[in-house]
């Protein structure tokens, strides 16, 4: 927008501002204002590059035989890491969720306000931790001290520990931002704190819930150092929670700069692929849900 | 307005005494004692800060939702100490309904809101049926959602999602029902019907109303009792405090002059 030619000719209007100054200002705001979509080319640049080089790499050799292939004898077949990944994130996500809900819900509606802060202060530790210390202490817990060895349960424990203080901080703050006067009304209809929770605090605290879910889903399954400190890549699907399990991450990391072959190399090129496809479909489920349930709500927090 | 005195052989189902509720460092209600007699409407009275939004929520311990209060004193229903170490506080809030200073509506259809109270307790659906249908008429809101009880609620007016509130209220069948400036969040002619409401209901159930607002009181009340900084300053019936207060308090609030 023009904005020096709207101003009134000298003499017209108190407003008419000529000092040199002013005019400065307005035309250092005009360059900010090229400026901008400049810098945000810049910044969506790297996301954009990373998309189209691992598109590259991966899509011209993937193939339904590659996505689907189990057999131990082919070194361009996924089937078994997607496989591992599908039922590792199944369980770790299932006890994630059972650890965050409820801690999140106990946070919110039970726990002192005292008790509470430091619940809350430890899962936003655990969030900042690195992975590789969660994978050290996966690895010294489940591996060593609970003798599961390298295994399948390992693994999923580890990754759920990794993955619960984000579903529990969204349990938290989903609770403890239901409107304080609903919570009174339903308490003082005679509820008891239990069917408040069922019956009124999880249908308003659901779509926030669910995002944290798939969020933690988005970040769990791009982790590599809890998987591979507690895991051993296994050439077959797991049979049994102590069997070997290959994650699509450990792919990558095994793979990508040290394999020998081209053929492995780009294998770790197709997980990538694949892992990027994941956490797009997932954080575009997170936006579909969370809209729909808006619309749901309309009118609730006025 | 009604002049007619409590008939004073009926025991009332409500009486407080004594009652006390003690913050950290003050005394937010001192040693008030007060009957609610049956059939009636008494408005709780005083300027903000009071104690009134308190003493009402004592009536039915959701007093008890804000951390840090300690309540001494009795506050007997049908005969019963509410807060006796044997009371379940979730029964007295069946007992006891409550209607808030905004409409609290739940985000479900307008049925289900009405119907609350009744699934807490298991009713069986043709109970719930009828006890909605009836609360709704007695709450003064049938007519206008009759045809689209599956609407969501949060759809409603907020006067009607105040008289929903009410109707939610009744659909227990309370004996008592509080109301904490049940109108302030509303326009005047939500508010008229709010208060049509009431002069309906307390002819079959005893109503307590916290209001701010004097006329509102002259409006609807048998009883006004007057609170000031805690303490009950006098209590009688409607006209004999709004035209002869005893108090010069008293008088001072009702003609203005602090508020």
């Amino acid at each position: 927008m023009n904005v020096t030619g709207t101003v009134a000719p000298e003499g017209r209007s108190l407003l008419y501002d000529r000092s040199a100054r002013t005019r400065w200002r307005l035309g250092f705001d005009r360059w900010i204002g090229r400026l901008l979509p400049l810098l945000f080319l810049v910044a969506i640049l790297p996301i954009l590059s990373l998309v189209y080089y691992i598109s590259a790499k991966a899509v011209p050799t993937l193939s339904w035989t590659v996505l689907t292939s189990t057999s131990p004898y082919r070194t361009d077949a996924l089937g078994v890491p997607i496989i591992g990944t599908f039922e590792v994130m199944t369980v770790a996500t299932l006890l994630a969720v059972l650890f965050g809900l409820f801690g999140g819900i106990a946070t919110a509606e039970f726990l002192s306000d005292r008790v509470a802060g430091w619940v809350r202060m430890s899962a936003n530790l655990l969030v900042g931790t690195p992975s590789i210390i969660l994978g050290y202490f996966g690895y010294f817990t489940f591996v060593l001290y609970f003798g599961w060895g390298l295994s399948f349960i390992a693994g999923v424990f580890t990754l759920s520990f990794f993955m619960t203080p984000y579903i529990f901080r969204t349990a938290d703050l989903a609770f403890t931002s239901v409107p304080r006067h609903i919570r009174e009304a339903a308490l003082g209809s005679g509820a008891k704190p239990a069917q408040y929770i069922l019956r009124i605090g999880t249908p308003i605290a659901f779509p926030q819930i669910l995002t944290g879910i798939f969020l933690a889903m988005a970040i769990g399954v791009g982790e590599t150092a809890p998987i591979v400190l507690t895991t051993t890549p296994g050439v077959l699907a797991p049979h049994s929670i102590y069997s070997p399990v290959t994650f699509l991450t450990q792919l990558i990391w095994e793979n990508f700069a040290q394999a020998p072959s081209t053929g492995l190399q780009t294998l770790a090129f197709q997980a990538a692929f694949l892992l990027m496809v994941t956490v797009i479909i997932l954080n575009v489920v997170v936006r579909l849900i969370s809209n729909r349930f808006r619309k749901r709500l309309e009118g609730l927090y006025q | 307005m009604s002049d007619a005195a409590p008939t004073p052989h009926e025991p009332p189902i409500l009486n407080v005494q004594g009652l006390s509720v003690l913050a950290k460092d003050r005394k937010i209600l001192d040693n008030v004692t007060l009957d609610f007699p049956g059939h009636s409407l008494t408005a709780v009275v005083g300027p903000s800060g009071c104690g009134k939004t308190t003493f009402v929520r004592t009536l039915n311990r959701m007093v008890e939702l804000t951390p840090g209060l300690r309540v001494t004193g009795k506050v007997n229903y049908a005969g019963q100490n509410i807060y006796a170490r044997e009371v379940n506080p979730v029964m007295v809030r069946r007992r006891i309904g409550m209607v808030f200073q905004r409409p609290t509506v739940f985000p479900m259809s307008i049925f289900e809101n009405a119907a609350f109270g009744l699934r807490l307790v298991h009713e069986s659906e043709d109970v719930i049926d009828r006890a909605v249908t009836e609360s709704l008429v007695r709450a003064g809101l049938w007519d206008e959602v009759k045809t689209d009880l599956d609407r969501s609620a949060l759809s409603l007016s907020g006067g009607q999602q105040q008289r929903l509130c009410i109707a939610r209220a009744l659909a227990v069948n309370p004996k008592v029902l509080l109301l904490d400036e049940p109108t302030s969040a509303l326009d005047p002619a939500a508010t008229q019907r709010v208060e049509q409401t009431m002069e309906r209901l307390k002819q079959e159930i005893v109503l307590v109303l916290v209001t701010h607002n004097v006329s509102q009181a002259a409006r609807v009340s048998d009883r006004v009792a007057f609170l000031h900084t805690g303490h009950l300053i006098e209590v009688g019936a409607t006209a004999d405090i709004l035209e002869r207060p005893k108090n010069p308090l008293t008088e001072q609030f009702i003609t203005g002059r602090f508020g």
